[in-house]
């Protein structure tokens, strides 16, 4: 039974309902679910995210699943039921982003993947991922190219990311692929497996050097691995810089901070450099113009660089991890 | 000829664990001779000393039937608060590990003020806990890595009688606490409470404040766990300790301690840890197929523990007296 004083919280709730759903705001509002913010280069996409569509005006909604992709599920359809005009997800792998993409599909949300590409599958989607084979395969070659300059014999070390994430596999094949052409100086006699575990990497490193103390060629899968890296060369006396006596050739994927810092100090030959600002920039692009029913090729692949030694000035304004430090500083 | 019989049984079931780790030690030996030297050995000790003493703590609350999700997470929020001392803050090292040594303690006590003395589940606080811990850890080091001073790694690579400092704090807190466990009131309060908290209660023993104390002592733990990892990495990254709950909990259940309390040592908890660490060093030292670890690390602890298991079964059946009933 409705009474009298209940009618004024009827009419503004039904007014409120009204507003809410017959007038859609003019700002969109673009769902951004992170599988997880535990590294400097997921907070820094984060952030050059939150950048691009503040520039543009959209509203950012945010979620991080911290590392469990049936949260990040959750995740997807609270933002579906919130209406929002797009996502944007950075998957845990390649496969638990089927059901969030089908999930998008059928509210008729445009979803772009950042980052991990998912499997196939028949659902509608734009991923925006670095060549991550490509990138390795040219910073490795840089290297090797370094170590045949030096006319030596090279004994190589890989730490490996995680088995089950296909950057990482990805990664591996491009030093593998490098390294082939070279095996008449290069040997690779150590592959550390990390799950992109620092412990696990400083554990790794530290047997492997022990059995193979001559290893001068060590290629790192990311660049969070550098500091049990760097711990275990400085216990094993190997961690020299560029033309020191005993320099172990050392390179890396990602492009964070540190890896910046030890190019500038010279202990770092390579590194591979994943262009945040422009995967970040083409992931907002891509949402926006899916919602704008235009037509977006499904994989937009970020070519990424090596940056070295030789030009380290002319593209650090392009390291994501150079402009953190040089803000730092 | 039976009664020989019966003791080799005795003595095989008795020392599974040991005899599985020199069954271990024995293969990767033949594998590879440089995993044999004393210098490989130091090296393992260094390397499982942070979650050997962690679980040396959560021995202490298997013992009392009950669980800590949250060390991997208080592992790192230690480490962060240490890093964020030391690197923002411009403390000395000292005070960053004695901050590190507060903060764990301090988890510790209001995981078991809420088992204890609230009647909450040991797995619902510690998760909470875990997620509390690293989110505050992430909040205060706005996920950011913070490189520590070379001084701070010096407590890893430091040897007193040539015998690196982690492995010494590892045996200096391994003694302590099998100390605890085997010349203490306390200790043998823990054993009472884990097998029976209704009959200790019964007896007089505080329960709640056992309970507390056990929390108490595997957050501190943690924290140390963290100093060591800190140290050896000599940075604060943003996933420290995450998933070490896990390595943890299999180590202390591979030593022989029991999910439902009243079982398990100190020395168990070590010996677990060092049988997985010497597993995965032996595997870098074969340089195995990468994909092969994680198959073979848990096929170990598999076989560890139906070997702990069946070894209890057979021993107990073994120490049964045999009585004859004389027929009518």
């Amino acid at each position: 039974m409705l009474r009298n004083w209940h009618l004024p919280f009827v009419v503004v709730l039904g007014f409120g309902l009204l507003s809410g759903c017959s007038e859609p705001s003019e700002q969109l509002r673009i769902g951004v679910a992170f599988e997880t913010l535990q590294t400097e280069y997921w907070v820094a996409s984060v952030e050059a995210i939150e950048a691009e569509l503040r520039r543009r005006n959209i509203e950012m909604i945010e979620a991080v699943a911290d590392n469990d992709a049936n949260r990040q599920l959750d995740q997807i359809h609270i933002l579906i039921a919130r209406g929002v005009d797009g996502i944007i997800v950075s998957p845990k792998d390649s496969m638990t982003v089927i059901p969030m993409i089908k999930a998008a599909n059928r509210a008729n949300i445009p979803i772009v993947i950042y980052n991990r590409p998912p499997a196939d599958n028949d659902g509608q989607s734009v991923t925006v991922v670095a060549d991550n084979y490509e990138i390795a395969k040219a910073t490795v070659e840089y290297m090797a190219e370094r170590a045949v300059e030096t006319g030596r014999k090279y004994k190589a070390m890989i730490l490996i990311g995680d088995l089950g994430d296909i950057n990482a596999i990805a990664r591996r094949d491009g030093f593998d692929d490098a390294i082939r052409p070279f095996s008449d100086i290069i040997e690779v006699v150590a592959r550390v497996p990390t799950e992109w575990s620092q412990d696990k990497a400083l554990s790794g490193v530290t047997s492997a050097l022990q059995v193979n103390p001559d290893i001068n060629f060590v290629f790192a899968s990311t660049d969070f691995l550098f500091p049990p890296l760097i711990s275990a060369l400085r216990t094993a006396g190997k961690y020299k810089k560029i033309g020191e006596e005993g320099h172990v050739l050392l390179g890396g994927f990602d492009g964070d901070p540190l890896a910046y810092s030890m190019l500038v100090e010279r202990y770092l030959d390579a590194d591979g450099v994943q262009d945040v600002y422009f995967d970040c920039a083409a992931s907002v692009d891509a949402v926006v113009r899916m919602h704008q029913n235009q037509i977006v090729e499904s994989i937009i692949r970020d070519p990424g660089f090596v940056i070295h030694q030789g030009n380290l000035e002319e593209k650090a304004g392009q390291m994501w991890g150079a402009q953190i430090a040089r803000s730092n500083d | 000829m039976r009664a020989a019989r019966w003791n080799v049984s005795k003595l095989g079931l008795t020392y599974a664990p040991a005899l599985l780790y020199i069954g271990v030690v024995g293969t990767f030996g033949i594998l590879s001779p440089s995993f044999l030297s004393i210098e490989n050995f130091l090296n393992i000790f260094v390397q499982c000393s942070a979650v050997a003493i962690v679980a040396i703590g959560m021995t202490f609350v298997l013992l009392t039937a009950g669980i800590d999700l949250s060390v991997g997470s208080i592992m790192f929020l230690c480490s962060a608060i240490a890093g964020v001392s030391v690197v923002r803050g411009d403390l000395p090292i000292s005070l960053a590990l004695l901050f590190m040594v507060i903060g764990g303690l301090f988890c510790g006590v209001v995981n078991g003020y809420f088992i204890a003395r609230k009647g909450m589940a040991p797995f619902i606080v510690t998760l909470s806990m875990l997620f509390v811990a690293r989110g505050s850890g992430l909040w205060i080091t706005q996920t950011r890595a913070m490189n520590l001073p070379d001084t701070f790694r010096q407590l890893a690579t430091t040897r007193v009688l040539g015998i690196p400092v982690p492995v010494l704090v590892l045996a200096i807190v391994l003694i302590t606490a099998h100390l605890i466990l085997t010349r203490t009131v306390f200790g043998r309060q823990l054993y009472a409470v884990g097998n029976n908290p209704v009959a200790a209660e019964r007896a007089g023993i505080d329960v709640p404040m056992v309970l507390i104390a056990v929390y108490m002592i595997s957050g501190t733990c943690a924290s140390i766990g963290g100093m060591l990892t800190l140290a050896q990495l000599a940075a604060v990254s943003p996933n420290l300790g995450q998933g070490r709950e896990l390595d943890v909990i299999a180590a202390a259940v591979l030593g022989g301690a029991s999910l439902f309390g009243g079982r398990g040592t100190a020395f168990g908890a070590v010996l677990g840890a060092v049988l997985v660490e010497t597993v995965r060093n032996g595997m870098n030292m074969v340089d195995a197929n990468p994909y092969v670890y994680p198959v073979i690390i848990g096929l170990i602890i598999f076989a560890a523990v139906f070997l702990d298991s069946n070894r209890h079964r057979q021993l107990a059946r073994l120490r049964k007296r045999k009585i004859r009933t004389e027929a009518s």
